[in-house]
This record gives structure tokens, sequence and C-alpha cells, in this order.
């Protein structure tokens, strides 16, 4: 999923999916995040963000 | 679109499994083992088998969340269900897992409240919108979701949520592997490794296989061209007499893992000392508890279950699947009286189990040959 917007007081994250659906992600593990950042999401939470020069 | 369109070109598809055909011995029959359900769905799905020589055959593992939960533990589940007052919540897949004396989606029918989530996190927020009920979430899965359910319990702590609980079924991925490499039923040549499992616990906790067994193993992605690159890999690596792990899914998979996702699976569980895994038996610190830290937050520990072991019905034959023994077509109720429908196994209900992905994708193509 694509970084939308990120929440850092709260450890979320909105993300959006492949179709463009949004969901509101936990961030614990992989922050710091910005948006446009690539995240897998497993069960609500991002357990790992690609590096930026892959998801560029 | 990006990381999916280039993962599925055609062209590099049979570039691969050009590469593939060149790599094998031949007389020689290589048996390599998925051991991601997440694998097996793909196999099917993008019908990667048919791209592989006769003598590559692709073993399906036990690495299906679903698949492995024994009936006991659902029994388990049901029963919280049905306490008047609780709300039970579930993963989609979860409430359709046959127990002894029916499924979650049974006991819902009969007026439980039983609920399914998407994570966690869902569950808990159930619990702070029924601050009068008890909410249960029944947690199953590898390494990849237990972060999920530990992050979910933190956050239950720190907002001060005292009407959540969970029952814990998550499992670990080393000791059914070594459990499988002890056994005498299977011959393997080398291993898939499972791609998000490892996006958590990295590719180091592999590194036994290679080195006490002599196989290789190449952690990989979902993509048919992620898996067709992992068994080329794979054949590689048995071509040049090497054996070592090999991470083929690097833009995910950091070899050391996630180190933050890791600390906080320490924080919140702790090892059982056995767990009893459907269709493999009892292995010894595969499951994981609720840490002594957590245990205010364990449903089995806050509400009375009947903790029994049931055997799986006779006809099912989910355990020799799973163990890869025999495939998904050679179990005697596969297809006629175990459906996705109405499943007798759990090899049949999750969209990872070995049979659901091979009745819903793979069976055409075994019509079409035998036609």
């Amino acid at each position: 999923m694509r970084v939308v917007r990120t929440d850092p007081q709260r450890g979320l994250a909105l993300c959006a999916d492949g179709e463009g659906a949004r969901h509101t992600v936990e961030t614990a593990l992989v922050e710091p995040l910005s948006a446009g950042r690539m995240v897998l999401v497993h069960a609500g939470v991002a357990i790992a963000s690609l590096p930026v020069e892959v998801a560029a | 679109m990006k990381f999916v369109d280039e993962f599925r070109d055609a062209a590099l598809g049979r570039a691969v499994a050009g590469e593939i055909l060149s790599l094998v011995e031949p007389g020689r029959h290589y048996k390599v083992m998925e051991v991601c359900g997440g694998h097996t769905h793909s196999i099917y799905k993008y019908g990667v088998d048919d791209l592989l020589p006769a003598n590559v055959e692709l073993v399906h593992g036990p690495g299906c969340p679903v698949c492995v939960i024994p009936m006991g533990r659902v029994d388990d589940g049901i029963a919280i269900a049905e306490v008047p007052g609780v709300i039970f919540t579930c993963f989609g897949d979860m409430m359709r897992v046959p127990g002894s004396n029916g499924s979650l989606l049974d006991a819902k029918a009969a007026g439980a409240d039983v609920r399914m989530v998407y994570s966690p996190l869902d569950a808990l927020r159930i619990a702070k919108q029924n601050p009068g009920q008890e909410v249960v979430f029944f947690a199953i899965g590898f390494e990849t979701t237990a972060p999920s359910t530990a992050l979910t319990l933190k956050r239950a702590r720190a907002e001060g949520v005292k009407n959540f609980s969970c029952v814990c079924s998550h499992v670990t991925i080393v000791p059914p592997l070594r459990a499988l490499l002890e056994s005498p039923d299977l011959r393997l040549d080398g291993f898939i490794g499972p791609g998000h499992v490892s996006t958590v616990v990295g590719a180091r906790p592999f590194e036994f296989i290679p080195a006490d067994y002599g196989k290789p193993v190449v952690v990989a992605g979902f993509e048919p061209l992620d898996i067709l690159q992992a068994i080329a890999m794979i054949l590689r690596q048995l071509a040049e007499h090497r054996c070592e792990v090999e991470n083929q899914y690097k833009r995910v998979v950091p070899y050391e893992g996630n180190l933050r996702a890791l600390e906080v699976l320490a924080e919140v569980f702790e090892l059982r000392p056995h767990f009893e895994w459907r269709g493999l038996g009892f292995i010894s610190h595969s499951g994981l508890k609720l840490s002594e830290a957590y245990a205010d937050l364990d449903a089995e520990l806050r509400f009375s279950v009947p903790g029994v072991r049931v055997a799986d019905p006779k006809a099912c034959q989910c355990g020799e699947v799973l163990k890869g023994v025999i495939k998904p077509w050679e179990c005697k109720v596969f297809g006629t009286a175990c459906t996705p429908e109405r499943p007798i196994g759990t090899c049949m209900v999750s969209s990872e189990g070995a049979c659901a992905a091979y009745y819903n994708f793979g069976r055409f193509a075994r019509e079409r040959e035998v036609v």
C-alpha cells in the first residue's frame, strides 16, 4: 500500500491499496514513514517499508 | 501497477522457465517444498507448476495459518463464543474451520455473537465501542500476523481497555520445518522460504536447513516470477553443489528481519512447551502464549475452555497434505465430501490451503490433461 498521510503521534497512517481503497494502518514497526512510501501491510499493521530507491 | 506488472511479465517468465529447464539434470527427480500457503495459492492461481519440467515437483508445506489449527482449539474458541455477553472476533477464514461439533459460523447461526475482523485492531475498536461486553479475539497465524496481535495487546494495555482479551493460537515456522526434515516420510531437495514470515524473522532462522540438513533455501516473494526465480535459484545451488540460504525477496525481506517486530513479540509472547498442530501432532516450542506480563489479557485464563484434544475426522487427510506426503487430489474426500463450501478439513477452508487452492484453480488444468 502507498502511504497517503501519517499520524506519528497515534502511530497510524492512512494508506491506499492497489485499487485505491483507503485503510488505517498501524506503523509502529516501520517508522519513520512519510507520504508516498510503499509499505507491506498484514492484518492492519505495516510489517515492512520498501526502500525508497525501490519504491520510487 | 507498480510491483505487480513487472513480476507477472510473460516474456520474463518464459525466460526463467528456460533457465530452469537448463538447470535440471535429466533422469533426476527434484522435490521442492514451498513452505508458505501464500506460495501454494500463487502457484495454482498462476499455473506456475505448468511452466516446470516434469521432473521438478512442488510439494506443499505446512505454512497455512488456518490449516494447522487443530479441532480442539476451534472447540475452545466456540466455548468462549457461546458465553452470554461475549463478542467473539476472528479472521474470516477461521469462522469456517470445523470443530468437533460445528464451526464458529455454526455457533453464530445458533445465536453466538461471532464477528469477522480484518485485524485484531478492529477487535479492540469493537471492545471500546462495547464497554459492557467482553470482546475476545481468536489470534492465529505465524510470525507475520503475531506482531499485529502483540501491538493490539500493547494498545489495549496502554489505553486501559479492560474488556478485551485474546485466545492465542499463534505458531512459529521453524519447529514444524525441523519436524518435517526429521520425518522419514519425505525426501526434499530444497525449500522456497516463506516471504512474509521472513519480513519479520528475517532469513537467518532458516540457516539450520543448509547447515544441519544440507538443503538449499530461497526466501521468495509471491508473484509468479518471484516463485519461478526462487526455483531457478534452488536448482542452480543444487547444480553447483552449494546449499545456503538465499534471499530472492530482498525488496521486502531484510536478512535480519524486522528487529522492532521481534522485540514486540518477545515482550508480549512466550513459547508454549508444546503445541498441537493439525495433522502434525504435538511439536515442542512451536506455539506462542501471552507472557506473564500480559497474562491478564489471556482469554484462556479469563474464561473456562475445554482444552481437550480432538482427533481429526477419519476421512480427512489434511495431515498428509500438510506434510506434503500426498497431493490434495489424492485425498479420499477431495472435491466430493470435502469442498470449499462444505469443508471437512482445514486445507479446504483457507484460500492458502493447498486443497482449496487446487480446488479453485489447479483442478481445471488437471481435467484438461485427463481429457
